[in-house]
């Protein structure tokens, strides 16, 4: 079963209205709400995909339990992911769950970390979207070992010789750390983002002062990320001494990650984000904008022009951003 | 910029020679590369006129696969930063009309996730139909591990997207540009592409760390079954391959030699080839002067448009 981008627009401005109600109970400022004229917007010469719901998105599991990221594909770790969390959102099947936690488990390195898909012999940053999964249906020590390896992550702009020696002798034991995308690499904003929220998460199990220092000294990088215009791009707001501008699903993330802080800085970007919201031209670049700025009480205002889901993981992203918005964040709870 | 060869850039020159003999796709002898320039408009003739450059170059596709890679990297109404979408949609009709079996495109983004989405913005959507059926996003391509035969970079291996591997052709189809770290943008830093963001993220700083031009020469002899068709009808100049200016040329450049192809983009951009260092590794010297590439169609000197570069390349300039 597919659900219309209309019948979508339509349980979004739902959703928003009853976000609306429980952010204002909380004494919280709630952003626009889209009227509904503008939710009618004229069709586009080819037609936008419409959103797969829980149903479909079930429908599209692997025989080996995984999700791919396109029909007939081979299961992958992210969009597997994905699938997941849209089904704690709601509806779901206990036994694909089940099936896509075991492929889960399976893929599970013996370093702890989690690679792309299990073709490719190496860990990479979806470790840290599957430890956003519940401990306990992943499996306690599955869990602890790919916090253990994120902890273990570092960019390699920080984890260089020169980096470390212009630490010392500056006297900076607290080096703005964050994640990268693949081991060897630098650090930048998506994979920090998804790291601080796992981290966020496990440190509710393990007291733990390292999680909770590195957890701080990664929204700091986040921080030193921000845009001239407010907003996150990939990670470099300036090149070559010109600006560059930020990116609605970027920001949506670092939003996210930094939930519990308050500084003004961030007024700047939460008003970028609400801009970008207006003119976003992506479906995952709204879903995690509408996440981000729900994290900070704030609902996300909706774009000028109707927008495609074309993917498995943009309909999921849909489907927990909706969530979210309804108070239920997967990422945060 | 240094301009000395040296030894690995000489045996790079000697690589891009085997390389051309393995592939089979244009008939004819091939020792001296040939580099057509034409001039084009996306108004008018664009369809007729890639058509011609394929049948120029004796480009035999029957019964082939073959993926085209345009550049698509941000959203950009104005088309100054992608590829545009007709130039793509009379290459895919070109090759059809030359009997390939197969004609997929193909993109992998740097920065964007979000590639259909990017494409939409692009006019890939409304310009070619049944795009989507016709596109493979090769960010999130089922992969395979391809094992780097005397690499430039520190590279020994790389995953590449199979639609990429599987094709008997991959066509490279670039906007002119400069950029910002290594020069100028064209056929061969196209390839960057190919690299899957599901592996190396977004952007895929793993090949910055492994060294840019290095990476860049390593493609080119991982695909070594590649023809070039570069969209300098509108180009960027200044701060590419992103935040530049557009810099009309109203050329497309094409050819079977990726390395003879870019060099004549240089030269029509008025950048010396020698001062890019990835051709230099890829080519070696000899094989990037002028005399070496037969030119067909216009003459470098009657389109030649000096592209403004930014001060860290001003030494490259012609």
């Amino acid at each position: 079963m597919w659900v219309g981008v209309e019948d979508a627009f339509s349980l979004g401005a739902n959703a928003r209205i009853g976000a609306v109600g429980r952010i204002s109970e909380l004494g919280m400022c709630a952003g626009e709400v889209c009227p509904a004229a503008s939710r009618l917007a004229p069709p586009t010469r080819h037609h936008p995909p419409k959103l797969m719901d829980i149903a479909t998105i079930i429908g599209l599991q692997n025989r080996d339990g995984g999700w791919s990221y396109r029909k007939a594909g081979s299961s992958w770790t992210e969009p597997t992911v994905f699938a997941l969390l849209a089904q704690l959102c709601g509806q779901s099947d206990a036994q694909s769950v089940e099936r896509g936690f075991t492929w889960l488990r399976a893929a599970q390195r013996p370093d702890g970390g989690w690679p792309p898909s299990p073709s490719i012999t190496q860990s990479t940053w979806f470790t840290a979207m599957v430890a956003l999964l519940p401990r306990d249906a992943l499996g306690g020590s599955h869990h602890a070992s790919a916090i253990g390896w994120l902890m273990g992550q570092t960019g390699q702009e920080t984890d260089s010789f020169a980096s470390r020696m212009r630490s010392e002798l500056l006297g900076t034991s607290n080096p703005r750390v964050g994640w990268p995308f693949f081991p060897g690499a630098a650090a930048w904003v998506t994979p920090t983002a998804m790291s601080i929220l796992a981290l966020e998460k496990a440190r509710r199990h393990l007291n733990s002062n390292g999680i909770q220092k590195r957890i701080e000294v990664g929204r700091q990088f986040l921080v030193d990320r921000l845009c001239k215009d407010g907003g996150w791009n990939y990670g470099r707001s300036n090149v070559l001494g010109v600006d560059a501008p930020s990116y609605p699903e970027t920001t949506g993330q670092a939003l996210l990650a930094l939930d519990e802080v308050e500084l003004p800085r961030l007024r700047n970007a939460l008003d970028a984000a609400q801009e970008q919201a207006r003119s976003c031209q992506s479906s995952e670049g709204l879903s995690w904008l509408q996440l981000g700025l729900q994290a900070h009480g704030i609902v996300a205002a909706s774009p000028a022009r109707r927008l495609a889901s074309r993917r498995l993981v943009d309909s999921a992203l849909w489907i927990l951003a909706q969530s979210a918005l309804r108070g239920h964040n997967v990422f945060l709870e | 910029m240094d301009s000395k060869i040296t030894r690995r850039e000489a045996l790079g020159a000697a690589a891009s020679g085997l390389a051309l003999t393995r592939c089979g796709l244009v008939s004819g002898s091939q020792s001296t590369p040939r580099v057509s320039i034409v001039r084009a408009s996306y108004a008018q003739g664009l369809y007729d006129t890639v058509r011609r450059l394929l049948v120029e170059h004796r480009v035999d596709v029957r019964g082939k696969r073959v993926v085209l890679k345009p550049n698509l990297v941000e959203f950009d109404p104005g088309t100054t930063i992608n590829t545009h979408p007709m130039l793509v949609h009379a290459a895919l009709e070109a090759f059809r009309g030359l009997g390939a079996a197969d004609v997929r495109i193909a993109e992998g983004p740097g920065h964007r996730r979000v590639t259909l989405d990017l494409a939409d913005a692009a006019g890939y959507f409304e310009t070619i139909p049944h795009f989507e059926d016709l596109f493979t996003d090769l960010n999130t391509d089922d992969v395979s591990q391809v094992l780097l035969r005397d690499p430039f970079s520190r590279l020994t291996s790389m995953y590449f997207p199979n639609t990429a591997l599987a094709a008997d052709l991959v066509v490279s189809i670039p906007k002119m540009k400069t950029h910002h770290w290594v020069g100028a943008t064209l056929s061969m830093k196209n390839f960057f592409g190919l690299a899957p963001g599901s592996v190396y993220g977004w952007p895929k700083n793993v090949l910055h760390w492994a060294g840019i031009d290095e990476c860049i020469a390593d493609f080119h002899s991982a695909f070594p079954r590649h023809f070039a068709i570069v969209d300098g009808v509108v180009g960027m100049e200044g701060n590419g391959p992103i935040q530049g200016n557009p810099k009309p040329v109203g050329v497309l450049v094409a050819g079977r030699d990726m390395t003879a192809v870019d060099a004549t983009c240089c030269r029509i951009m008025k950048i010396n080839p020698s001062g890019i260092r990835y051709l230099r590794l890829a080519a070696g010297p000899n094989h990037l002067d002028e005399e070496n590439i037969r030119q067909i169609g216009e003459h470098i000197k009657s389109v030649q448009t000096p592209f403004e570069l930014i001060p860290q390349f001003h030494t490259i300039r012609l």
